[in-house]
């Protein structure tokens, strides 16, 4: 981004060139305070032992680390948080593509399209607390969506959706599809509108199908959006607490334990604050690693 | 230039002068003491959310009103969150002055020294410690007072056992389970007995499955130390095993918290609970034509012993780190008196933690009266209180019995697990 | 040319069955909210499920609207969710400013700082938070929200600014300079005018994380008075029974704000984000 700003011509030496630390200093004193330091303190934490609970905490090394990579419940809870985030990011992709593109069609009125537009970014009005206790009424195994399964002649008894160890997972990850796609719509949305006119107009006086103009026209249109947008969501769901705190608590059988939830589980009921910190640097590493690849898709754009 | 950094100057000071008034002014409402003299003491806890509306408020100006020097000031929350903000306020040293607090969580917080000794305080009052019904202690200290104390008994709905034709309520395992099974096969949308083993709170393993083992004098320690091994607790998970594998338990158990219990009782989805005599006034208001009753928990075929009881207490502590601990024990001792201590437990259909407190049955449900007599029958058992991460400790013998339920394990092996893990805890 | 008409009908009937579909996915759970919000709390679980029971009645609403407590913690959301909104975009078209329209030793360091702060995962920072914010004399403070608040907010807004300032040319803040102006007086007396509709896609967007953030809400946060709506609404859940309607009546209420904004920025929310995301 910054590459295509103009070489400035230093006018007054050294304290011209200071000028834009000085319009960046807010930012980075705010980074500094509440990221920087915290970051620092919680590695501090995870080579210590039993801090936080006791006054003169020990230095432990790695040994908290190797706690953590060793526990069969953070190597679960890796795996899940896995299959969650990928299967979300790539439902968000295909819901909100699919919706946008249907929104942004020319056959319908600009009214009608902006009823829909707001149908459709209902799920992002609420917040989490709330989606987790919407979608524990409904998929309760005495709920709604069990009556109509039942009613339909599907379903013999209610499913326990979130307590069943088979079906938990994906019952949490459909109810973060919901909650999370309408950002990726919006900005799909966005997208679609910023490609130019003159693009399919070329397109369809060659004669070309719909999936032609999609694929050659749209999909390549979007491209950059699409790569932000899906690196952005993995490490957002990545994060996700409190929907799967509430719903289901990381159980049944462990089924559901993200990352989130273990670090947590391990400070607020276990105490262990060296050990949820040594995970929450590992849980920071890993996301850096996504962050890399967010940072390189904007360079490139 | 000289412009530019003066203008960028002032909005930061600006920024900086906002962020510093809006921290002074909500500073003011903490526990200092003020100029005239008055102290106030931040008193957090749970209580006050289960209570009808206003009559906790009550009890608090009753005490302000006779002690004007000292205000006190009410964070109420659910139980869960109050136990998450004790557990951040222990951490970051800021504990509020007086502390609601759970037999089950006083070994972690006396250990990290949150929690003040209340004996030497009780000592220096010159307070009578023999109308105290119990004291927790930890090393001989002691650092919570239970206040008032709950029963768990066993919930029956009337009209759902009489549709399934069961004539008693149940007394022994047998036949509960075969109430269980009778309810059950009354309607496709009905079972017999509700099991919440939700493991974000898993008071569940406390409430809903020791329960069974303490009713038939059983116990989950040995000289202190687990001992999860032993017939008896085998028994018990094997009885509950039993049950789920009748398919007499409400769907969903995995994942089921506490309040789904109580609700799915309320909205006679299932015909039997074990549950908090505190839950009579708000399954009466949700459902006030419920035909239910309470009865002391079965015991084992034959058991004649007497029958433990679980029971809860919303218990009280005060934070070492306050600087009006004498003021903290006075509002204690306000709590714990004869008078105050019988109105409060009326109001919570609770037992008092006052010994000389009598509750007043006059204008409380009949089944409070019924429940006093399951009491005084019995003994109270709660063998979690006391014990040091028992929150880990439910959550792990949950995982367990999660497995056992699912068929994924055995009854053997998962008790073999939970011993070991429960004995890297309890040293 | 019947036929291109036909298509023309069919493509239509088929996106509109696609939208409703669509619709229903998204609508169904928020009618259901709704309608439970308009029940009373034993009618939540009745079999058969029913839209509108006997006992319709408003009441739930009645209830939030007349509680000091619950009013607060409106007040309390739109204090820190504004001022959030208003800080976050004053330092970010700053820092935007500074990553548009200079070149400067590590600015592609900084930048990629910023950006990989959006990573950071709001649970590694709980633990430290709790003695950092209270040694900053921030615990259960506005301040103290806002400003943790702001560090997740601001990473998007200074991406979205600075791609949105990078589609303006620079002839514009030249010719101020031609005038005698400098850079400040370009920035702020036709820059920021220009960016208006990108600045009102990062404030609604901005708004809504605010609004709805929970974590540090409920950690950094232990009176009523300075609890915010979705604390509130969890409150409702008490230890042993939901307030079903109440809680979905505070849902409802809680969703206005966000919806009105978008309501009424919607057309320039998208724009901005369409100058943002595309033409960067």
């Amino acid at each position: 981004m910054t590459t295509k700003a103009a070489p400035a011509v230093p006018r007054s030496g050294r304290l011209r060139s200071l000028i834009p630390f000085g319009y960046l200093s807010p930012t980075l004193l705010l980074i500094f305070v509440l990221m920087v330091i915290p970051i620092v303190m919680v590695i501090s934490y995870s080579l210590r032992d039993n801090v936080i609970v006791t006054a003169n905490p020990v230095f432990a090394g790695f040994a908290n680390y190797t706690k953590v990579l060793t526990d069969p419940d953070f190597i679960a809870a890796l795996k899940n948080t896995a299959i969650f985030i990928s299967v979300s990011t790539v439902a968000h992709l295909v819901l909100g593509l699919t919706f946008a593109m249907m929104l942004n069609t020319k056959l319908l009125s600009g009214v009608t399209k902006a009823i829909f537009r707001i149908v459709y970014i209902l799920p992002w009005l609420f917040t989490i607390a709330v989606i987790a206790v919407i979608w524990r009424l409904l998929l309760d195994p005495a709920g709604v969506v069990n009556y109509i399964l039942q009613t339909l002649g599907v379903v013999q008894e209610g499913i326990g959706w979130f307590s069943d160890p088979d079906i938990a997972l994906w019952a949490v990850t459909f109810v973060n599809v919901w909650s999370g796609y309408p950002f990726f719509m919006i900005s799909l949305l966005a997208g679609l509108q910023g490609i130019p006119a003159d693009l399919y107009e070329a397109a369809s006086v060659d004669g070309t199908t719909w999936w032609q103009r999609f694929r050659h026209v749209t999909l390549p249109q979007l491209k950059p959006v699409i790569i932000s947008m899906a690196v952005l969501d993995l490490i957002w769901t990545s994060q996700q607490f409190a929907l799967i705190w509430m719903t289901t608590g990381g159980g049944p059988l462990n089924t559901t334990e993200m990352l989130s939830t273990y670090v947590y589980k391990q400070a607020f009921s276990e105490y262990e604050f060296a050990t949820a910190s040594a995970a929450a640097v590992i849980v920071l590493l890993l996301t850096m690693i996504l962050a890399f690849f967010y940072v390189r898709s904007q360079r490139e754009r | 230039m000289a412009v530019r950094s003066t203008r960028l100057k002032k909005l930061m000071a600006a920024l900086a002068a906002a962020t510093l008034v809006g921290s002074m002014a909500a500073c003011g409402g903490s526990s200092d003491e003020s100029s005239d003299g008055t102290v106030t003491l931040e008193f957090a806890q749970w209580w006050g959310a289960e209570l009808p509306a206003g009559d906790f408020d009550e009890i608090i100006n009753d005490f302000t009103t006779a002690n004007p020097n000292i205000k006190i000031k009410l964070l109420s929350a659910p139980y869960a969150s109050t136990k998450q903000q004790l557990v951040t306020g222990a951490a970051s040293k800021t504990l509020p002055d007086v502390v609601g607090l759970d037999g089950a969580w006083v070994n972690d917080f006396a250990k990290q020294g949150a929690i003040a000794d209340m004996s030497a305080l009780m000592t220096e009052a010159g307070y009578d410690q023999s109308q105290l019904a119990s004291q927790i202690q930890l090393d001989g200290k002691t650092y919570m007072v239970p206040v008032v104390n709950f029963v768990y008994p066993l919930f029956v709905n009337k009209d759902l056992l009489t549709k399934a034709g069961v004539a008693a309520v149940p007394t022994t395992r047998t036949e509960f389970s075969d109430a269980a099974k009778k309810i059950t096969a009354t309607g496709s949308d009905v079972k017999g007995w509700a099991l919440p083993l939700d493991t974000a709170v898993p008071n569940g393993i406390q409430n809903d499955v020791m329960s069974w083992l303490w009713a038939s004098g059983g116990s989950m320690l040995a000289d202190g130390k687990p001992n999860l091994t032993s017939p008896e607790v085998k028994a018990t998970v094997e009885y509950v095993k039993s049950l789920n594998d009748a398919g007499v338990i409400a769907p969903g158990a995995l994942t089921m918290k506490e309040q789904d219990k109580v609700e799915k009782f309320t909205n006679g989805q299932v015909g039997m609970m074990i549950d908090s005599l505190a839950h009579i006034n708000l399954i009466k208001e949700g459902k006030p034509d419920l035909n239910f009753e309470v009865a002391a928990l079965p015991a084992v075929d034959g058991y004649s012993g007497k029958r433990g009881i679980p029971y809860a207490s919303w218990g009280i502590g005060i934070s070492d780190s306050t600087e009006h601990k004498a003021e903290a024990f006075k509002f204690v001792s306000y709590l714990m008196d004869q008078k105050t201590n019988a109105n409060l437990a009326t109001i919570a259909n609770g037992f008092p933690g006052n010994k000389n407190a009598k509750p007043d049955f006059s204008n409380s449900d009949p089944l409070f009266e019924k429940a006093f007599e399951i009491y005084q029958a019995g003994t109270p058992a709660n063998e979690f209180v006391g014990l040091p991460k028992s929150e880990e400790l439910m959550r792990s013998f949950d995982e367990q019995l999660q497995l056992v339920l699912t068929g994924k394990t055995t009854v053997d092996e998962a008790l073999a697990k939970s011993q070991a893990s429960w004995s890297e805890v309890i040293k | 040319m019947a036929s291109v008409q036909t298509r023309r009908t069919l493509a239509k009937a088929g996106v509109i069955t696609g939208l409703v579909l669509g619709g229903l996915f998204a609508a169904l759970p928020v009618l259901w909210m709704l309608s439970t919000s308009l029940k009373s709390n034993g009618e939540v679980f009745q079999n058969p499920p029913q839209l509108i029971t006997d006992s319709f009645s408003f009441d739930a609403y009645t209830a939030i609207l007349t509680d000091p407590a619950q009013l607060q913690f409106f007040l309390n959301s739109y204090i820190v969710a504004g001022s959030v909104t208003v800080l976050t975009l004053l330092v970010a078209i700053l820092a935007g400013y500074a990553f548009s329209r200079f070149t400067f030793p590590g600015s592609r360091t900084i930048n990629a700082v910023i950006v990989s702060v959006q990573a950071v995962p709001p649970i590694t920072l709980v633990i430290p938070y709790f003695g950092l914010v209270v040694a900053l004399g921030l615990y259960d403070t506005y301040p103290g929200l806002i400003l943790t608040h702001m560090v997740f907010t601001l990473p998007y807004a200074i991406i979205m600014i600075t791609a949105y300032l990078n589609t303006l040319p620079k002839e514009l803040d030249e010719s101020v300079k031609v005038d005698g102006g400098n850079g400040w007086t370009a920035l702020w007396r036709i820059l920021v005018p220009i960016s208006v509709p990108g600045l009102i896609a990062v404030g609604v967007y901005t708004f809504m994380i605010s609004w709805n953030e929970y974590l540090f809400a409920l950690a950094l946060t232990r009176t009523d008075e300075m609890r915010t709506v979705p604390i509130g609404i969890q409150l409702l859940m008490g230890q042993h029974s939901y307030e079903w309607n109440q809680m979905m009546a505070m849902s409802i209420l809680g969703s206005i704000p966000v919806l009105v904004l978008f309501l009424i920025f919607q057309r320039r929310f998208i724009g901005g984000l369409t100058a943002g995301a595309v033409k960067a």
